[in-house]
């Protein structure tokens, strides 16, 4: 058999299982703690070889070592909005139910890693730049990125209705991915204070070995502790918004 | 429609001029200091003036039923919103756009400036119609869409608030406003060719 054909199959399957609610909640269980442990042994290892491995940088000292937690927290920050919009796309064309539930629970961890990015970043820029804020095209982008996903939390909240939320909030999110590649290119479009892109270039990394081996563990782990919560978010959603189907109430019933 | 109601054309208008009035009188009045945020303060004035006007982009027709019968209808929803932002626009964006160059003058704005100003509104403001047509489709249903409107809106905004702005800074410097003009003229098309699409999805996400 066509070994592309069976793993194609199986994608599909379980994309199909996923975009049930029930066997969402089943699969979820196991893949949680997974996602828990990953995170946990990454962004460990990550942290001890950033802090205490990787050498001073030597114009900006130990100051650089923030990078750590700036970096994966910015990559998330973008990262988080485009898997909202894909997934509101998802849920907006085929309908899918678990499509919503992840991009509304994806909205409130991508602002939080939002703030996260401008909190350190403004942290970072006070030694290095003089300044702890400029209006500058870089800090103001991600700005908006956090009113933006603010914007997104309070339409959902604001109808009676759940389904009629949902899809309105998924359009808004869809429209709103075109502000993620501006701040992506912004500093490469506008001359920035913000430093140019270090990881993600033509010509690979400016960076020695020893400094981008913890950066990149910790946006590994920071992105598993993004699948981490997403999925504790949804499986709440999931049970609140199915309160009134059978295996809801069966499960409830065996815990009493 | 619009013009057919005086009210809903001389609010926002009034809106407008009030707003920018604002400044000068909060504001240490010397000549040089209004000179030089004139551009931006008009342009905030006339951002805050489109957001105010749209909440009766759709709400009267939503009331009285005639959205409803526009979703139904055989003929495109898109073309029907297209040609109901192009019309609010010409009721509230280009008013504003005409009145430009009075509020230009009670800043002493220089003529070439005041020039720059009008141009730099008349691109910007289609744009802020049809993008915030989305937004007013989305919160159409609801009975306090205000505040909301203005915070989904409000982000979606600010690169045309900078480029619009920015183009009578930069003219203001002598400096060359290509650029500016260009990526304004980029969102209108872009805006004019996508968000019909988002605003009549949202129509009918939103009534059914």
């Amino acid at each position: 058999m066509n070994p592309f054909k069976s793993i194609w199959n199986f994608l599909y399957i379980s994309f199909h299982r996923l975009g049930s609610p029930r066997e969402f909640y089943t699969i979820s269980a196991y893949a949680t703690p997974v996602f828990g442990l990953l995170f946990l042994g990454l962004s460990t290892y990550g942290a001890y070889l950033g802090l205490f491995v990787a050498p001073a940088d030597y114009q900006q000292g130990d100051s650089f070592r923030i990078i750590y937690v700036h970096v994966p927290a910015a990559w998330l920050s973008l990262f988080i909005y485009v898997v909202m919009a894909c997934a509101s796309a998802i849920g907006l064309i085929w309908r899918m139910k678990m499509a919503f539930v992840v991009a509304l629970c994806s909205a409130p961890i991508g602002a939080a890693f939002t703030f996260l990015a401008l909190a350190t970043g403004s942290l970072w820029g006070a030694p290095i730049w003089g300044t702890w804020w400029e209006w500058d095209a870089r800090l103001t982008s991600e700005l908006i990125l956090l009113f933006l996903y603010s914007g997104v939390m309070a339409l959902y909240y604001a109808f009676d209705d759940r389904r009629t939320a949902e899809r309105a909030t998924a359009m808004l999110a869809v429209v709103g991915v075109v502000i993620v590649p501006i701040i992506h290119y912004s500093v490469e479009w506008w001359s920035s204070l913000h430093q140019g892109a270090t990881v993600f270039r033509e010509g690979g990394p400016a960076m020695p070995a020893n400094m981008l081996t913890p950066l990149l563990l910790m946006a590994l782990g920071f992105t598993f502790f993004y699948g981490y919560c997403l999925f504790h978010r949804a499986r709440n959603m999931v049970l609140h918004n199915e309160r009134n189907s059978s295996w809801v109430r069966e499960m409830i019933n065996e815990l009493e | 429609m619009l013009f057919r109601n005086t009210a809903t054309l001389v609010q926002p208008l009034c809106f407008f001029v009030l707003i920018a009035l604002l400044f000068p009188l909060s504001l240490p009045a010397e000549n040089a200091l209004l000179q030089r945020i004139g551009g931006g303060v008009i342009w905030v004035a006339a951002v805050l003036a489109t957001l105010l006007s749209l909440e009766s982009m759709f709400k009267p027709d939503h009331r009285d039923g005639v959205l409803e019968q526009l979703i139904i209808s055989p003929r495109s929803l898109t073309t029907a919103v297209l040609a109901k932002s192009l019309a609010h626009w010409s009721a509230t964006g280009l008013v504003l756009t005409l009145f430009s160059p009075l509020l230009s003058f009670a800043f002493r704005i220089p003529a070439e400036q005041a020039w720059v100003l009008f141009i730099s509104l008349l691109i910007g403001t289609p744009s802020l119609t049809l993008i915030g047509a989305i937004g007013a489709a989305l919160t159409v249903t609801l009975h306090r869409g205000g505040v909301l409107l203005a915070i989904i809106i409000l982000p979606l905004y600010i690169p045309i608030l900078i480029f619009g702005a920015g183009m009578v800074g930069q003219s203001t410097q002598g400096a060359a406003i290509d650029s500016q003009v260009y990526a304004l003229l980029a969102i209108g098309v872009l805006a004019t060719t996508l968000s019909p699409f988002a605003i009549a999805a949202s129509l009918r996400l939103t009534i059914d």
